[in-house]
């Protein structure tokens, strides 16, 4: 099994692992489930460079740890802390169904293949599954961003849509410098911590995390 | 030569003063020192002619010095302004004004970067650093304020970040090994860049940045926020925030216009830009809500910017003088709006009604205000808008102007009819709940309003020879073909100190 394959695979689990989250609906389960994609992802640069041949730079290095350390290791334990904390433990009537939006995101992932087939690929890339397994997975993010009631949820699928921008990324690892990227994953590190902590005063606020009650302000 | 990170360094360490410091009197002073100081190195930058660059990352450009000065201008005319507004229950004042200061160090860094990786970081903890200001009232209304602000603006600063990803994915294609993405370079290179991804590139930089500048249909949250952070915040977000989302728009702009795709992007610019103008006008009717109103007017203004540009070359100086325009504007109505607020401690018009009476020169600052925002003519907004208009007409874009007139001419009545009876109408009856509060409180409120109203006044009247060739070569930056454009970009960053 070469690597190649490997990487091939891993790149399928992802998209799996996209369907599962919209199909769950313990928000415990949903959030391992994000941090078990986050470390496919986080190993995925050093697979690739290592299956070249090559020794991981310090750049892939520093990428893989900072996206270990943060979507692996700490935001997942910061959202899971949150959950035990308010003892809120289902998605209740999310505007979409679980089945239902297990369908849509098919829908997606299929959707995603037969558009970026067309489109040229000017760089190098790792695998050809690279760029509609990218969209697919931002796609899944923003489904699940619109069509979830919890706060928490919602903020999963926005780390879902990041790491499917992070993938998008991947392709680009040898040309972007490395002081952005790791400003990149600290914008991030602090937008989900503040996420956090409205989240947090929203449940203090409301009793529950439910952001269906956060429709006072509209036009009278 | 002033060195260029003292723009980022001065605001962050008055930051760490504002942390720091034991007395409450002591942290505004810092401040206000900050600020100002940043006013003064800004000053400095254009005193001396020649600025100095820090690399590939930092340079200043006409346009990011232009932008850098308007900003600079309305955060310190704010920090005297929340002088007189800050009262001593806000909860933890120390995060409050350190998050203002940050806020100003990132959007310098906005104006400042010549990459526009760097700008995007600079761009999403300028949102960041806003988050903390927007729920400082707390309570659920501005919690749910803060919610949407934050959830829309960091959907749509991912996808600007997919949208810079699809433009170094398209500079790839000609490169091959390490892709530059300083705009600069990336102008030189334009000729090689692949146009699908381009575009792609552009569309998920506009849609992205246009969030975070409230261009419809991604301005749900622009009301809320402006109507629930405390006033002082939501002139910062309108005047300061939006110019640097603006930025972002216009650097992905510059490098689509020497790509030869200046018709593409200005095509979906007026799209957004008339959409904006619609839904503005839309909203503002009607409304009984003068900080809503207020949020819907910078709506309209980004919109009407958004068409300048979309224009091109001929409505580009336009749009700069707008930014100029709006910026004061929006330090004017909001500093009033933070006034009524404590004086009346509502947000209702018809609570409000008579602030001529009561306080005239607050009425009199309300009515400039006003006519600037509705652009009437001695004020400069109704240059830029009628500028806006002949560049529409000059190129027969006669949809353009149809919608356009259209939409201004409904806002115009709405927001009078709207607001004047807060200037002439009868002062209710009931005037109980009313906290004047010392008469020092009141000038350091009124004096920065007042300031920047006469500056809108003076320069809509008079408009110095300086001013003029600033906002030109802003303008000439944006939608120069190419060639011309490169030379007045590499200038400052080759002069290395």
């Amino acid at each position: 099994m070469n690597t190649q394959m490997i990487v091939d695979s891993v790149l399928v689990l992802v998209i799996l692992l996209d369907l599962a989250m919209l199909a769950v609906s313990r928000l415990a389960t949903c959030i391992r489930l994000f941090a078990l994609q986050s470390l496919l992802l986080a190993l995925l640069p050093l697979a690739a460079t290592t299956g070249r041949g090559e020794i991981p730079g310090l750049h892939e290095i520093t990428v893989a740890a900072g996206a270990l350390g943060l979507k692996v290791i700490l935001l997942p334990r910061i959202l899971l802390r949150i959950i035990r904390t308010g003892e809120i433990h289902q998605e209740i009537e999310p505007f979409i169904g679980f089945t239902a939006s297990v369908l849509v995101g098919a829908g997606l992932v299929i959707g995603s293949f037969a558009v970026t087939r067309g489109l040229p690929l000017p760089v190098d890339r790792i695998s050809d599954f690279l760029p509609p397994v990218s969209a697919a997975t931002i796609l899944v993010g923003l489904l699940i961003l619109i069509s979830r009631v919890k706060a928490v949820t919602q903020v999963v699928g926005f780390l879902v849509m990041e790491n499917g921008i992070y993938l998008f990324g991947l392709l680009l690892l040898e040309q972007t410098p490395l002081l952005v990227e790791l400003g990149i994953l600290l914008d991030l590190f602090v937008g989900v911590f503040i996420m956090a902590i409205v989240v947090y005063h929203i449940r203090r606020e409301f009793d529950h995390m439910d952001t269906h009650l956060l429709d006072t302000l509209k036009e009278a | 030569m002033p060195n260029l990170l003292l723009l980022i360094h001065v605001p962050l360490a008055f930051a760490l003063l504002c942390l720091g410091l034991p007395f409450s009197w002591l942290r505004l002073a810092s401040l206000a020192a900050g600020a100002v100081v940043h006013l003064g190195v800004v000053a400095w930058t254009w005193w001396v002619p020649s600025v100095g660059g820090t690399g590939a990352y930092l340079g200043l450009d006409p346009l990011g010095h232009l932008f850098l000065t308007l900003i600079s201008v309305l955060f310190a005319a704010t920090s005297v302004y929340f002088v007189g507004y800050h009262q001593k229950r806000l909860v933890s004042q120390r995060v409050f004004l350190a998050c203002v200061l940050v806020l100003l160090a990132a959007l310098s860094l906005v104006c400042l970067s010549r990459q526009i990786g760097l700008l995007w970081v600079a761009m999403e903890a300028a949102s960041l650093a806003a988050t903390p200001l927007i729920y400082f009232r707390l309570g659920p209304r501005a919690l749910e304020a803060t919610w949407k602000f934050v959830l829309m603006n960091s959907v749509g600063i991912a996808l600007a970040l997919l949208g810079i990803f699809c433009i170094a994915v398209s500079a790839g294609a000609s490169e091959g090994g390490a892709v530059s993405l300083t705009v600069s370079d990336l102008i030189a290179g334009a000729a090689r860049l692949d146009p699908v991804w381009l575009r792609a590139g552009f569309l998920l930089a506009l849609v992205g940045f246009g969030t975070k500048m409230g261009l419809a249909p991604l301005h749900s949250w622009k009301p809320d926020a402006y109507g629930e952070a405390p006033p002082p915040v939501a002139a910062l977000l309108a005047g300061g925030m939006t110019l640097g989302a603006f930025t972002g728009i216009l650097r992905v702009y510059q490098i689509c216009n020497a790509a030869g795709l200046a018709a593409f992007a200005g095509f979906w610019l007026m799209v957004f830009g008339l959409l904006s103008l619609a839904v503005a006008a839309v909203f503002i009717v009607g409304h009984n809500d003068y900080r809503r109103i207020l949020a819907y007017t910078s709506v309209e203004h980004m919109g009407i910017m958004a068409v300048g540009i979309g224009l091109g070359a001929s409505g580009s100086y336009a749009t700069m003088l707008h930014a100029l325009h709006n910026t004061l504007n929006k330090g004017v109505l909001f500093f009033l709006a933070g006034f009524v607020w404590r004086t009346y401690h509502s947000t209702r018009i018809r609570d409000v009604a008579g602030m001529l009476h009561r306080f005239p020169a607050a009425g009199v600052v309300l009515l400039a205000g006003l006519c600037a925002t509705c652009a009437l003519p001695p004020f400069g907004m109704f240059f830029s808008e009628l500028g806006v208009l002949l560049a529409a007409a000059e190129q027969s874009r006669w949809w353009v102007v149809g919608v356009f007139t259209f939409t201004l001419a409904v806002v115009f009545v709405g927001v009078m009819t709207a607001m004047l009876p807060m200037v002439f109408g009868d002062p209710p009856v009931a005037a109980a709940g009313e906290a004047v509060g010392p008469r020092w409180r009141r000038t350091a409120m009124l004096a920065p309003a007042g300031v920047l109203a006469l500056l809108a006044l003076a320069l809509g009247t008079y408009q110095p020879r300086a001013v003029t060739e600033a906002l030109a070569a802003a303008a000439a930056c944006v939608s120069a073909p190419g060639a011309s454009e490169r030379v007045a970009v590499q200038d400052p960053v080759e002069v290395l100190p």
